[in-house]
């Protein structure tokens, strides 16, 4: 695999002009295995994801490369009692995976959200139990293990585990390699 | 769903404890841990300042409950001991609460209390999985209920959630269907 320049890597909002690229990730089984997301299966649902869900969310990113979508970023904070916190998420496509886009994407995400939403303390990812690629990509962005939930939640039929872990405001700055 | 059991305090008092519903009748002595700020400390709620508020609280949240037991000692309320629902893809999992008059408190009382629950609550909700107990961790005397009746602590979940204002760390406590009962 060539090695990807990682200064490539930016974060914007999704447009419509996404649709394809969207399509190329939304679209495959394997980014979307762990995502509450349902695959998807035609340019036209695409269409309809960035202009109902992407571009309406309180903050989503697209993870671009040279300014083409390859994946997202989604952090959705709760309201009431629940509004110190917002639930992160996250997703690339698959011929990107292994150059450590994911986890640059993450580290560059985290403070911004912070500064935008400056009455959030704390994010938090359910990751699940199996989902190996993903808990290294938090636990390399600087997000702590806080345990593991038993029987949480069902994640498409089947009853899961999940790790929770968070990144909490206080927890800035992300040191840079 | 009514259960019965004696419990021994350390101080050698029997008490007959059992669980009932908790009706607009039992108002007075409702009032008599819903006034105390000792009580409600860790509840989120502040204490009631009136009968009335009382009674609405009881017709309004008590009576369509999914789960709401009053804690009783020879048929009196001194307490009460709540397991909340969810649905979708939560449904396997419900939330503990539990309060009682701090005159009660020390002697085992509530632990019975969450052990009484946990003997029936996955059989009258098949489709329950997990009991979960958030607590402030703060509240060392609530850990202690709920690792003596057999919970598991999973965690402290930082920053998790406002209560009376403020961003609290909580400790995330379960009990499966599957774990061994005490």
């Amino acid at each position: 695999m060539d090695k990807i320049d990682l200064s490539r890597i930016t974060l914007r909002p999704f447009k419509l002009e996404d649709a394809d690229d969207f399509l190329l990730f939304a679209g495959d089984d394997q980014v979307t295995r762990y995502l509450r997301w349902k695959t998807l299966t035609s340019k036209e649902e695409a269409l309809e994801h960035i202009k109902d869900v992407c571009i309406n969310h309180p903050w989503r990113r697209s993870i671009c490369i040279d300014d083409r979508s390859i994946g997202f970023v989604s952090i959705f904070p709760f309201s009431g009692d629940d509004r110190c916190r917002a639930n992160f998420g996250f997703g690339v496509a698959v011929k990107y995976w292994g150059h450590g886009i994911a986890t640059k994407a993450v580290k560059m995400a985290v403070p911004r959200f912070f500064v935008d939403f400056p009455d959030v303390a704390r994010l938090e990812a359910f990751v699940d139990v199996d989902n190996k690629a993903s808990k290294k990509v938090v636990e390399k962005a600087g997000f702590q293990k806080e345990g593991m939930l038993r029987k949480y939640a069902y994640h498409k039929g089947k009853l899961t585990d999940f790790v929770v872990y968070s990144f909490l405001s206080s927890d800035l700055p992300i040191v840079e390699p | 769903m009514e259960g019965t059991s004696p419990v021994e305090s350390s101080k050698d008092e029997y008490f007959n404890l059992s669980f009932r519903q908790l009706d607009v009748s039992d108002i007075d002595d409702f009032m008599v841990w819903a006034t105390d700020e000792k009580v409600t400390r860790f509840c989120t709620w502040e204490p009631y300042t009136n009968k009335e508020d009382g009674l609405n609280f009881i017709k309004n949240t008590v009576l369509p409950h999914p789960w709401f037991r009053a804690i009783c000692i020879d048929n009196r309320p001194i307490g009460a001991i709540t397991v909340t629902s969810n649905s979708g893809n939560n449904r396997c999992r419900g939330e503990l609460g539990y309060v009682l008059a701090s005159k009660y408190w020390g002697k085992g009382i509530v632990t019975r209390a969450v052990k009484m629950v946990a003997d029936t609550i996955f059989e009258e909700w098949p489709h329950l999985e997990r009991l979960e107990a958030l607590v402030d961790v703060e509240n060392v005397g609530s850990q202690k209920v709920l690792e003596k009746a057999g919970f598991q602590k999973e965690g402290v979940l930082r920053k998790y959630f406002i209560h009376k204002g403020k961003c609290r760390d909580r400790v995330m406590f379960s009990l499966l269907s599957t774990d061994p009962r005490i």
